[in-house]
């Protein structure tokens, strides 16, 4: 995880794109929280630059 | 100094210590691995240098790991540079190849060569022939890391958009020994298809490479789209090396923090 972090930084990719937590599934409401957590970052970030259209369009 | 190889690999030989040894030969105007055995000419022995000492390096070391599955027995001489030995290094501690089965004739790198291949460590711990030249300075990564998130992006999404997936860096790879390699898996890559998936295929490797990677620089002469792949792996050893203190090849039986479970080792 610290690897790929760091190399996806390293390749311009934001490192917030990739995240991983252990959760139980006794524990749903912290399922819930990191997946709403998750999302919310996601939507700041806004759509991957890594999208269909955008790679082509250097393509 | 070819001298001083070629006796020894005599004398080796002779005695009966190694079964064979592989090395470089040079022959029709070219220079390919080759394995002595016992009564072959060693005339035609080389160590690689064509116009300038050097510029024909191959992965012996691959050579030999494919020899020793066949010869699992046997033990067998190997050429090798400084990156050489420490894939050598690597190669032990990944079970691939038995210590008390090879036998290194260590030879160190000019200083032209150190500085074409913006080498760390030019000489072999082992060594029988050659001058240490001083190790260089590398500074890729860093200057890579001075630019912009953003520039990054566009400079490794062009680099990986080069891809022909050629597969030449894995073959060209002395550390990669894998009998079924991921990115063959149909699952995971799909077959046919370019340009390869951003930038998934590549850090597949790198990820691989990670506590691997010796930087010999061989990824990156093979590439024939001059992707700097050396460049991409060099990040990685150097995370492990800033995260986990290690560095691969450069102790002989350190293991790698990524076949231990549990918390990181003290650094």
């Amino acid at each position: 995880m610290i690897v790929l972090s760091q190399m996806l930084d390293f390749c311009g990719i934001e490192k917030e794109r990739l995240r991983a937590r252990w959760v139980s599934s006794a524990e749903a409401p912290e399922f819930v929280e990191e997946i709403n957590d998750f999302v919310d970052i996601l939507k700041k970030l806004g759509p991957s630059p890594l999208g269909k259209e955008q790679v082509e369009a250097v393509a | 100094m070819i001298d001083q190889v070629k006796q020894k690999i005599n004398d080796l030989l002779s005695n009966g210590s190694v079964k064979g040894v592989v090395a470089l030969v040079h022959t029709n105007g070219n220079v390919a691995p080759c394995l002595y055995q016992k009564g072959d000419d060693l005339d035609k022995l080389c160590l690689g240098d064509t116009d300038s000492a050097g510029d024909a390096r191959y992965p012996l070391n691959k050579v030999l790991v494919t020899l020793s599955r066949q010869y699992p027995d046997e033990v067998f001489g190997v050429l090798v540079r400084g990156c050489d030995e420490r894939g050598l290094y690597g190669l032990y501690r990944l079970n691939q190849l038995d210590p008390e089965r090879v036998v290194p004739i260590g030879i160190a790198c000019p200083q032209s060569l150190a500085l074409q291949c913006e080498c760390k460590k030019p000489w072999p711990d082992d060594m029988m022939a050659g001058e240490t030249s001083e190790g260089i300075d590398q500074k890729g990564v860093a200057n890579a890391e001075s630019n912009s998130h953003s520039e990054r992006f566009s400079y490794w999404k062009g680099q990986f958009l080069k891809c022909v997936k050629c597969y030449g860096c894995r073959d060209i790879c002395p550390m990669c020994f894998c009998r079924e390699c991921s990115l063959e898996c149909e699952d995971l890559v799909s077959k046919g298809d370019l340009p390869v998936e951003i930038p998934v295929f590549h850090l597949v490797r790198a990820m691989h490479m990670a506590d691997r990677c010796i930087d010999c620089g061989l990824c990156d002469e093979a590439c024939p789209a001059d992707i700097p792949l050396r460049l991409l792996y060099k990040k990685t050893a150097q995370i492990m090396n800033t995260e986990f203190g290690f560095t691969s090849g450069i102790k002989k039986y350190e293991k790698s923090p990524l076949s231990l479970m549990g918390p990181a080792p003290e650094k």
